[in-house]
């Protein structure tokens, strides 16, 4: 296990928790003496932060009913 | 509620295909936000994102009568989703390379800065973390389509990746291929902009994305 295989090839399976534990414990192993690396896994997580943040909260009030009535309108005749 | 959502749906578009418009409101009413959120993710404007919501359900309405009833409902009506966003998608810059070499990083010097540090640790002030949020999103706009949605599902969406793999019609294993490769791109680009010294003024800041 070395910083490229890390980053390039275990960690996003180390993430989701699909790893094999034989190799989860040579990354965790690796991270204990590689404080880059630690630094690397730390950015993933707050990338992954960030990106949750990006889902819109604001859905537009009545979109539901705003569709309906787009739908009807374009489908007076039934297909 | 049903255990199976999808035989939820399924209940629900045999509804819609006899005719019933009660059912085709409640499949509204299920999916119009997740549709909402997708077409924003390709859109990034809530106009352009309501319109495409709009033309998604109606393509719903059109052609329930095509949908093959052995797939998964959500599966087909998301890809039906973010057709109906990409086709109203102006024309993108071209898109970056995502070979994995670029993004391996360079160590040392530039994660120095307290900001970087509050980034990292998750207590960056509300300011610094909307700032980076909105460069996030431009980074993913400047992502492969097929790059950017699976971070915007996976990520965003927060939908299971088996799920948004059936979405895409791509395996598993591809799947995370090109969300690590998606993540390491934005990873990169947001450590950058979280190391880089404090903006003066809004007017700078948008002048340099």
């Amino acid at each position: 296990m070395n910083c490229r295989k890390l980053i390039l090839e275990y960690l996003g399976d180390y993430e989701d928790g699909s790893m094999a534990s034989a190799e989860r414990a040579a990354l965790e192993a690796h991270l204990s003496h590689c404080p880059p690396c630690v630094v690397f896994l730390n950015t993933y997580r707050a990338t992954g932060r960030t990106l949750r943040a990006l889902k819109p909260r604001d859905i537009p009030k009545n979109l539901a009913e705003a569709v309906v009535s787009f739908v009807k309108a374009r489908c007076k005749d039934k297909p | 509620m049903a255990d199976d959502p999808n035989a939820a749906d399924l209940e629900l578009v045999r509804r819609i295909k006899k005719g019933e418009d009660e059912a085709f409101r409640e499949m509204v009413d299920r999916y119009h936000s997740r549709v909402y959120s997708l077409s924003y993710g390709v859109l990034r404007n809530a106009e352009d994102a309501e319109e495409a919501t709009q033309d998604t359900f109606l393509t719903l309405y059109r052609k329930i009568g095509t949908f093959d009833e052995s797939k998964k409902f959500f599966s087909w009506f998301y890809r039906v989703a973010l057709n109906s966003a990409y086709s109203r998608a102006r024309r993108r810059k071209p898109a970056v390379n995502v070979s994995l070499e670029d993004y391996v990083p360079r160590f040392g010097g530039d994660e120095a800065s307290p900001q970087f540090q509050a980034w990292v640790d998750g207590i960056e002030d509300e300011v610094i973390a909307r700032d980076l949020a909105e460069r996030a999103e431009g980074f993913i706009a400047e992502l492969p389509d097929a790059y950017r949605d699976v971070i915007w599902m996976v990520d965003v969406e927060e939908m299971r990746p088996a799920d948004v793999a059936e979405t895409l019609e791509i395996s598993l294993p591809a799947l995370k291929s090109r969300l690590h490769r998606a993540r390491l791109f934005v990873r990169q680009r947001l450590a950058e902009a979280a190391s880089a010294p404090q903006p003066t003024g809004s007017g700078e800041r948008r002048a340099a994305s």
